[in-house]
């Protein structure tokens, strides 16, 4: 296990708040910049997120030169607001049609490969209720002062909005705690120094992004790191801290499924890197229970593991940007 | 047509043109809570605020006021103040986090007063995308300590320790647009507090009740004949007390706010409650104690005053309607050092003082396109009488 990864490849987001550094660096290496948003029914904090980006890091620092908005399929009124503020937005179905669609929000990351065009994309999930630009420029820091480092991932505290207005000052990262870690410490033990591996804010090089798989769920953080160590190495990964960062409360039988979809996307990693095998296929339904009246009734949610190809192997895309599919390294 | 009325269709649009960063310091200022006393974190991000959007100078005064200074033209010329308190009535442990939809943005305090301070961190880039200069020096004042038992000290200090002659001022205020407030009423701002006073061994089986002597009191100052002229009046705002529904109250407090146009008569007023309140605790036996916690005296400009003329003005160039009614914040501390002052109010909302409260965007361009007028209007000589 690399000793000193933990110290040379974490960063807290202060170090990179000279947002000045950060334009001229951009401009230096000729870099594009993309913010995607991917959104399910997020009317309360798309607006938010946009107006905060927009004003500090388009009108007063260039840094970000598009914001794009995929959405899964909103009932409410995310697209009419996102819009209304200047995003660029797409309903996920209509990105790369001939491709079918599938509904998660690894399927929206995916297409907004197709339809961004900067050279770094920054994927921020679009319920932060306390967003500020320092959840963006501070994953775009290493990735432009540090010419080794290709893929930034956030930590932070996880404070939980109860009711409509106390805030629990702990919690959040069950999932990350009971079940990623514990896995990681069995058989990856070198990527429990990533402190928040399921977190949803990540950036990365085009190139790193487009040329390894897509889970269309929950799984996506857990494959994306696997591939990208296996790929590129620890080295090429860094972890920000962005301290503080409030989002909605799920329930334990919500979680419990997501727990389902990492551990399944974990296990089918390891038996691909020939770590494990395994005797049989893994079931895909998830089963879990509720007391309905005086009877116990089994509530059993399908859950497939489908996997997006490297859009690079997309012939569409290769169309697009010619020279996809080049090894970042 | 005056100069200052000319381009002020245009700022509307123009300033529309920049909504994010006008939104963006309205979030990351109102989303700091900021109750009286506790304002600092708030004074610090608003002056970081400032010194992003290339103000100038950027300093504290003597009572930890953050403030702003954008040069003008002339140096003989005394400043004009833009002014807006930092502080609001809720408890910091409540979510600050605002919410934005299309047309709204609500939260804790956003009228009182995050989109006053929103704007007013705003001012330097509003001015820099407007390409305006001004003779005069322009002081961006976030004042602390304003409301309830702050008793305006923020305000009383930066007025009473600037070195120089101020020429005129602008204070913000959330809402209501159309609101031009010129005046102050007197005020006296108390709580009254009522102790029964527990004995040792078995109580007595008629002891009274802390709430119930209040009520004796709010029937009382009920009967007080309040005069029409000067117009004068007593709200009760606030009462509270008590432990358990089977128990008798042991201490309850009420507070009241007592205005009129004339300071005597509010003093007078004060001394009639002082004294129900010493009858009253005499009466039943029970501790009372009458507290002060804020007070203004009585101050205005003319209606007629160049300035309360040029605002009208402005209004109405607008498409504004103009409601004139009384202020006793920040306003009454500058009208009281005879300094020429209007308070106006940016947007619309409802819910003013609940944790729901909310505002329009889209009047708000209105209502800061409304204090350009305004200062162009004091920077062209509108106060220098």
């Amino acid at each position: 296990m690399s000793k000193n990864w933990l110290a040379s490849n974490t960063f807290h987001y202060s170090r990179f708040s000279d947002l000045s550094d950060l334009v001229d660096a951009k401009h230096k290496k000729g870099l594009k910049i993309s913010l995607c948003l991917p959104t399910l029914n997020e009317e309360k904090t798309i607006a938010k997120e946009i107006i905060i980006m927009k004003s500090e890091l388009m009108t007063r620092y260039p840094l970000l030169d598009e914001i794009v908005v995929i959405d899964s399929g909103s009932m409410d009124n995310t697209i009419k607001i996102a819009e209304s503020f200047g995003a660029r937005v797409y309903r996920s179905d209509a990105v790369l049609p001939e491709q079918g669609t599938y509904l998660g929000k690894g399927e929206n990351l995916w297409k907004a490969l197709f339809v961004t065009s900067g050279d770094i994309i920054v994927y921020l999930d679009a319920d932060i209720k306390n967003i500020h630009h320092r959840f963006c420029y501070g994953l775009l820091g290493p990735l432009l002062l540090y010419d080794h480092i290709k893929y930034t991932k956030a930590f932070y505290d996880r404070p939980i909005a109860i009711g409509k207005s106390k805030i629990r000052p702990t919690g959040g990262g069950r999932v990350t705690e009971l079940v990623i870690r514990p896995l990681f410490s069995l058989f990856l033990p070198e990527l429990t120094q990533i402190l928040q591996p399921l977190s949803g804010e990540y950036a990365g090089y085009r190139e790193i992004f487009e040329t390894i798989p897509f889970p269309i769920g929950y799984g996506i953080e857990t494959s994306m790191l696997l591939d990208i160590c296996e790929k590129w190495g620890l080295d090429v990964i860094a972890q920000i801290d962005l301290e503080r960062r409030i989002h909605r409360n799920q329930d334990t039988k919500a979680l419990g499924r997501m727990a389902f979809v990492v551990v399944k996307t974990f296990l089918n990693r390891l038996e691909k890197l020939g770590m494990i095998e395994m005797k049989q296929e893994l079931y895909d339904r998830m089963i879990q229970y509720q007391l309905v009246k005086n009877d116990i009734t089994p509530d059993v949610m399908k859950m497939t593991g489908i996997e997006r190809p490297p859009m690079a192997s997309i012939p569409e895309y290769r169309t697009k940007f010619p020279r996809s599919g080049k090894n970042p390294a | 047509m005056l100069p200052y009325l000319q381009n002020l269709s245009d700022y509307v649009e123009a300033i529309r043109a920049i909504r994010e960063t006008i939104i963006a310091n309205i979030v990351f200022l109102g989303q700091i809570p900021a109750p009286t006393f506790h304002e600092k974190r708030r004074a610090v991000k608003f002056m970081d605020r400032l010194l992003e959007n290339y103000v100038d100078e950027c300093t504290t005064d003597g009572y930890q006021n953050p403030v702003g200074i954008i040069r003008g033209k002339k140096s003989d010329l005394p400043p004009i103040f833009i002014v807006a308190h930092l502080d609001t009535t809720f408890p910091g442990d409540m979510d600050h986090n605002y919410t934005i939809t299309e047309t709204t943005i609500h939260g804790p305090g956003i009228l009182d007063n995050s989109v006053g301070v929103g704007v007013l961190a705003s001012l330097p880039a509003i001015f820099r995308h407007l390409n305006l200069t001004f003779d005069a020096d322009i002081i961006l004042a976030g004042v602390i300590q304003s409301l309830g038992k702050g008793n305006l000290r923020g305000m009383r200090h930066l007025v009473k320790t600037w070195p120089t002659p101020v020429r005129g001022a602008i204070c913000l205020e959330g809402v209501e647009l159309g609101r031009l407030s010129y005046y102050s009423e007197g005020m006296i701002r108390c709580d009254i507090t009522c102790h029964i006073l527990e004995e040792k061994g078995v109580e007595y089986r008629f002891k009274p009740n802390a709430i119930l002597v209040l009520h004796e009191l709010i029937h009382q100052i009920m009967g007080l004949r309040l005069p029409q002229k000067p117009r004068s009046r007593v709200i009760i705002g606030k009462i509270k007390g008590g432990l358990k529904h089977g128990i008798i109250a042991y201490d309850a407090t009420l507070g009241l706010e007592i205005q009129s146009d004339s300071v005597r008569m509010v003093k007078a007023i004060f001394e009639d409650i002082n004294d129900m309140v010493t009858g009253i605790s005499h009466e039943f036996g029970v501790r009372m104690k009458l507290e002060t916690i804020s007070s203004v005296a009585a101050s205005r400009l003319r209606y007629n005053h160049p300035l309360v003329k040029a605002a009208g003005q402005v209004m109405q160039a607008l498409g504004i309607d103009t409601v004139g009614e009384p202020s006793e914040s920040e306003l009454s501390i500058l009208l009281s050092k005879k300094i020429p002052a209007v308070t106006l109010g940016l947007t619309r909302g409802e819910h003013y003082h609940q944790p729901t409260s909310q505002m329009e965007i889209e009047p708000m361009f209105k209502g800061i396109a409304q204090v350009i007028g305004v200062l162009q209007a004091i920077d062209s000589g509108v106060c220098d009488e």
